[in-house]
């Protein structure tokens, strides 16, 4: 590795470790006041499975160029993995509260074995995908998203149904790893952490060797083979690599959830968490930009909550907020207009990195016209 | 032997449709090379142009069904103006995922730009009979006339595209454009007027589709296009995408499985059964049932 | 030049949208009542969306109460101002609803339309100490005891106990069932009228499925129904695909036996393919929770002013959310006052208290879920009226929650 990586690894690590003592800690002052226990938190917690979503599928879709069309078929194992795990350790005694060293390592425990199922499933998902793709492997991994939904529709201990046997309303919340509003904020650390641990290795991947592999095969498949690449193998271990952190946010859905159902993960639905908007997220971020995914998550879901909820949309005139009843809408024509303008997305495939970050702002002053290839052409440079 | 019979006929009622839904499907997607997602939804408008203008037709004396001239212009419009507004400059620039993605955004458009006309509305609509009822009674089991009706136009349709890219200058001209692009502007032919003219027709057949649908299930409703465009599409994978006859046959296939399925294996799985066998023919012939295996130039 | 165009173009449909949006924007019950005098109850429903018909039902109906209850001076006085909320029958949405009408200071929140997006906040209205006043969740346990949680709907095991007497009283011993298996209410029904069914010695010979509640073919599911030689059959959907798919399928399928549905088949009138033969639809009945045909003066006031208001009969989701509003009010002026909720929850959860709402008279048993009988209620059709016209419902019996 050469020095000004590993300088690059150390400065932002201790950055990013830096930046959650001081989150940690700010939330443990804010604690259980209102506003940031009932909007501020549950937020947090939503934009941190949004971001996983994401940034899982930019692996796929951005740096492997395969558009998978049911990503959240992972996300729904790993969020009904962790559920129905925390819901048997409940109904064995293994905890009682939702306190304690017992509970946050079976915590931990769900949130790894929802990934590592996810990315068992990623593995059967990719084996076709070594011989189909674009269009034909969009629509098997659409196909898979929705046989995913139907066998767990269908799956006795699972079903609609099945996760409220026995037990009060809110399953997951009463006994289960779903939390209420002050346990949301208690372990609002366990959200942020787990979301940045994997943004970190998600980051490391496309650094690594394996990530040089993968844009290989992107930008040339038959090229890359010849060059020695095992294409098969590193197509199926991104599937799998993908897949586990779709899982993860899965588990963090369910945390944040007090009832799960298949439809939060299906095709299309009423919120922005489906398999279309994650491919929204990532095309709005930029494909190939992790920074984008994590940026244009946060973007995506302030714009929901604010459209749905904010106050300054009733003083909107009449027209304006005619449209914001329709809130589906404004984001289809906001997905196609990017793509008409900026292909690429707001961020391309620039990534964020604090010791590049004083330069590339003096040059967005400097020379605004090209501002978007520096830095690309240096970080290819850098590799 | 009933019950059988019954099965079998109910998926060639829904295969029928499938089948009338895919060779719109194949035709755009033979041409573009693009998965039209908006195509479901061009049944959606289909659907609802059906529901204001049978009124019309029906005051002015003619059947009902006559609605579907309304029905296919509107519909061919729609296509048009999908694809100048969003699928052309996009292709211009981007790539086929770029392309693909549009696609999922102008589906996703239609279906909400509908819910938001106050003259639709979020609640389904159910249309009136279109045709008269009554079947032929085959061992005690009665196949529908519509249901043979659909599967004739579908017959038809085939026909007649089949006819159209062999034989005229037009169908020549997309053929041309399917193979070779560059190839086909060298010769003359104007590649976006070409593929113009293909989404003009495939979304005109949509709005056939449509008629055939609705009259064998009248509820017509803002999403109804999604998983019955994702099914054709299937269908018209499944027999080979891009060739009008593998659509035909793609479609009952489809059908007939997922009647068989529901019948004799599990109600609730059917959507599991359908892309599974999708799954299965693409992993052992990509190309399709009728389709052949080319290899991949470098 | 083609990039302006296609940004004018876009620009036109987005104003073009505006137009058509404008028409269903809202004003709520009292946007003229003084801010700091009213009553703030927040209502929380799926109002776009793929269940944007139930949505829509429900703040129409608790739209029309709340300009009533203005009109008769309010509560203890006080305007009530009603804050509605889209959460597009999605669990997350419903969440962040709630959230941001607590964080407002909103203490009465009336939704949400199903029981998944309901099952979202019940943990959070307790924890909150929020009255939480659902209209039409049926799931079993959304409503515990000792909890700020209520709702105005009887629960899915009682309606599904109701639809088992009627069918026990009809001598009927054999039937079969057709659920949705991706839906909460189709599934828990069709789960509690089996357990009913078992526990009545009458045999459930046939359970058939959908993957979707918006299947469009019912022919094989009831093709084995005749195979299984069931007198009845109870399917669970929704009034949009009863009367143009279920029926006259169930009968082209050859399937002459009774067809039971439940509160979902309210409605179906509305949704008849005209020209359709009507007769198949003799011999289709089921439970609902208020019958509006009913000549009861409560029943026949509230359908005459909402007809007058929105041009059309209300769905029993609209119903519904009245008598939520109606059950609100009750407890307030019991409690005496609007600001404390642990007095307005007591008072809620008094089970003597008797409610005289549009979908019925009756009491909240200890969760807070209303105990009250279900109408049966049947379709019949008159020949000799002619079309559409000619079919409608009849009450044929009710049975109250006692006598099972």
């Amino acid at each position: 590795m050469k020095t000004s990586v590993k300088r690059g690894y150390l400065v932002n690590g201790a950055a990013v470790v830096l930046a959650y003592a001081l989150f940690v800690v700010l939330a443990a002052t804010l604690g259980q006041g209102g506003s940031f226990k009932l909007i501020l938190a549950p937020s947090i917690w939503q934009c941190c499975y949004l971001i996983l979503l994401a940034a899982s599928l930019n692996l796929v879709l951005g740096f492997m160029g395969q558009l998978s069309l049911g990503h959240c078929g992972f996300m729904a194992i790993g969020a009904y993995t962790a559920a129905l795990m925390s819901l048997a350790f409940q109904r064995a005694g293994v905890y009682d509260e939702k306190s304690g060293a017992v509970f946050i390592g079976i915590l931990f425990l769900c949130i790894i074995s929802a990934g590592l199922l996810a990315a068992v499933f990623g593995v059967l998902v990719g084996i076709p995908a070594l011989r189909l793709k674009g269009d034909y492997l969009a629509i098997i991994t659409l196909g898979f998203g929705l046989i995913i939904v139907n066998v767990i529709n269908n799956l006795p201990f699972a079903g609609q149904n099945g996760l409220a046997e026995g037990s009060a309303a809110a399953s997951l919340y009463a006994t289960g790893l779903g939390f209420g509003s002050s346990d949301r904020v208690s372990y609002l650390w366990v959200g942020v952490g787990v979301t940045i641990l994997c943004v970190t290795l998600m980051f490391m991947f496309i650094r690594s060797k394996y990530g040089r592999a993968v844009r290989a095969i992107r930008d040339d498949e038959i090229a890359a083979a010849a060059s020695g690449i095992n294409t098969g193998y590193y197509k199926v271990l991104t599937f799998a690599f993908s897949a586990f952190f779709a899982g993860v946010a899965g588990a963090l859905y369910a945390c944040c959830n007090a009832s799960l159902s298949t439809v939060s993960f299906s095709f299309t639905n009423g919120s922005i968490l489906n398999s279309t908007f994650v491919v929204v997220m990532v095309v709005l971020g930029g494909m190939g930009s992790l920074t984008g995914s994590v940026v244009s998550a946060v973007i995506m879901f302030l714009l929901n909550y604010q459209i749905a909820n904010g106050a300054w949309v009733d003083a909107l005139p009449g027209f304006v907020r005619g449209v914001f009843t329709y809130p589906m809408l404004v984001y289809a024509l906001v997905l196609i207009v990017i793509i008409m303008f900026r292909p690429k997305g707001i961020f391309g495939a620039y990534e964020f990195s604090l010791l590049r970050t004083p330069r590339d702002a003096a040059g967005l002053f400097k020379r605004r016209g090209g501002k978007r290839s520096r830095p690309v052409g240096k970080e290819a440079a850098a590799q | 032997m009933g019950e059988f019979l019954q099965t079998l006929f109910v998926g060639l009622r829904l295969g029928s449709v499938y089948a009338l839904i895919a060779l719109g499907y194949t035709m755009v997607y033979g041409i573009v090379r693009l998965i039209n997602f908006a195509h479901g939804d061009f049944i959606m408008v289909g659907g609802y142009t059906l529901i204001f203008t049978v009124p019309l037709m029906t005051a002015a004396g003619l059947p009902a069904w006559t609605a579907v001239v309304i029905a296919v212009a509107v519909c061919a419009l729609v296509g048009v103006l999908v694809e100048l507004i969003a699928y052309r400059p996009v292709r211009r620039k981007g790539t086929n995922m770029t392309a693909l993605i549009t696609a999922v955004a102008m589906s996703l458009f239609l279906e909400n730009l509908a819910q938001a006309i106050p003259a639709i509305g979020p609640n389904p609509i159910i249309a009136g009979q279109l045709f008269a009822s009554g079947g032929v009674r085959v061992a005690g089991v009665t196949l529908d006339y519509i249901t043979i009706y659909t599967i004739a136009v579908s017959a038809v349709v085939m026909l007649l595209l089949y006819v159209f890219t062999q034989k005229t200058r037009l169908g020549r001209a997309m053929r041309c454009v399917s193979e070779d692009k560059g190839a086909a502007v060298l010769m003359g032919i104007s590649v976006n007027k070409t593929v113009l003219a293909t989404f003009a027709i495939g979304s005109g057949l949509s709005a056939a589709a449509a008629l055939m649908y609705v009259a064998q299930y009248p509820k017509v409703y803002t999403t109804m296009g999604s998983l019955l465009g994702l099914k054709a599409f299937v269908a018209a994978v499944v027999g080979g995408i891009g060739l009008i006859p593998g659509a035909m046959l793609g479609g009952i296939v489809i059908g007939l499985v997922e009647s068989f399925s529901t019948a004799y294996i599990s109600s609730s799985m059917t959507d599991t059964f359908v892309f599974f066998i999708l799954i299965v023919v693409l992993l052992l012939k990509p190309a399709g049932i009728l389709g052949k295996n080319v290899g991949e130039k470098v | 030049m083609k990039k302006l165009l296609a940004l004018l173009l876009a620009l036109c449909m987005v104003f073009a949208l505006a137009a058509c949006g404008e028409g269903g924007e809202n004003s709520g019950g009292g946007d003229d009542a003084a801010s700091g005098d009213t009553i703030k109850v927040g209502l929380i429903g799926p109002i776009t969306g793929s269940n944007a018909a139930y949505g829509n039902a429900m703040v129409e109906g608790a739209r029309l109460t709340v300009r009533e209850i203005n009109e008769n001076g309010g509560i203890l006085g006080k305007q009530v101002e009603l804050i509605e909320a889209d959460d597009r029958g999605d669990a997350t949405e419903c969440m962040n609803a709630f959230n941001n009408m607590v964080a407002e200071g909103v203490k009465y929140i009336i939704g949400s339309a199903t029981s998944g997006a309901t099952a979202a906040i019940t943990g959070m209205a307790n924890e909150e100490g929020v009255i939480l006043i659902s209209p039409s969740a049926t799931a079993d346990d959304i409503t515990t005891e000792d909890d700020y949680v209520f709702r105005a709907c009887f629960k899915d095991s009682l309606q599904g106990d109701i639809a088992a007497a009627w069918v026990q009283q009809q001598g009927i011993t054999r039937v079969g069932t057709i659920e949705c298996s991706a839906d909460t209410y189709s599934s828990g029904l069709v789960k509690s009228f089996t357990a009913a069914c078992e526990a009545r010695g009458i045999e459930v010979a046939a359970a058939e499925s959908t993957a979707t509640m918006d299947a469009q073919d019912f022919t094989n599911q009831f093709n084995s129904m005749v195979s299984a030689g069931v007198e009845l059959v109870y399917a669970i959907y929704y009034y949009d695909a009863v009367g143009a798919f279920l029926v006259p399928q169930a009968r082209a399928a050859g399937f002459d036996g009774i067809i039971m549905g439940a509160d979902g088949f309210d409605g179906t009138l509305d949704y008849i393919s005209e020209g359709t033969d009507y007769s198949v639809f003799s011999n289709v009945v089921y439970t609902n929770h208020y019958d509006a045909t009913d000549s009861s003066p409560v029943v026949q006031e509230y359908v005459t002013a909402y007809e007058a208001e929105y041009g059309a009969m209300p769905l029993c989701f609209a119903a519904l959310a009245s008598d939520c509003m109606m059950m609100l009010q009750t407890a307030i002026e019991t409690a005496g006052s609007a600001d404390d909720a642990a007095a307005v929850r007591d008072a809620l959860a008094d089970t003597s208290v008797t409610y005289e709402g549009v979908t019925g008279t009756f009491n909240l048993d200890e969760s807070g879920t209303p105990v009250k009988g279900a109408a049966v209620i049947e379709f019949v059709y008159d020949s000799s009226a002619g079309g559409l016209e000619g079919l409608g419902t009849r009450l044929v019996t009710t049975i109250s929650a006692d006598e099972l």
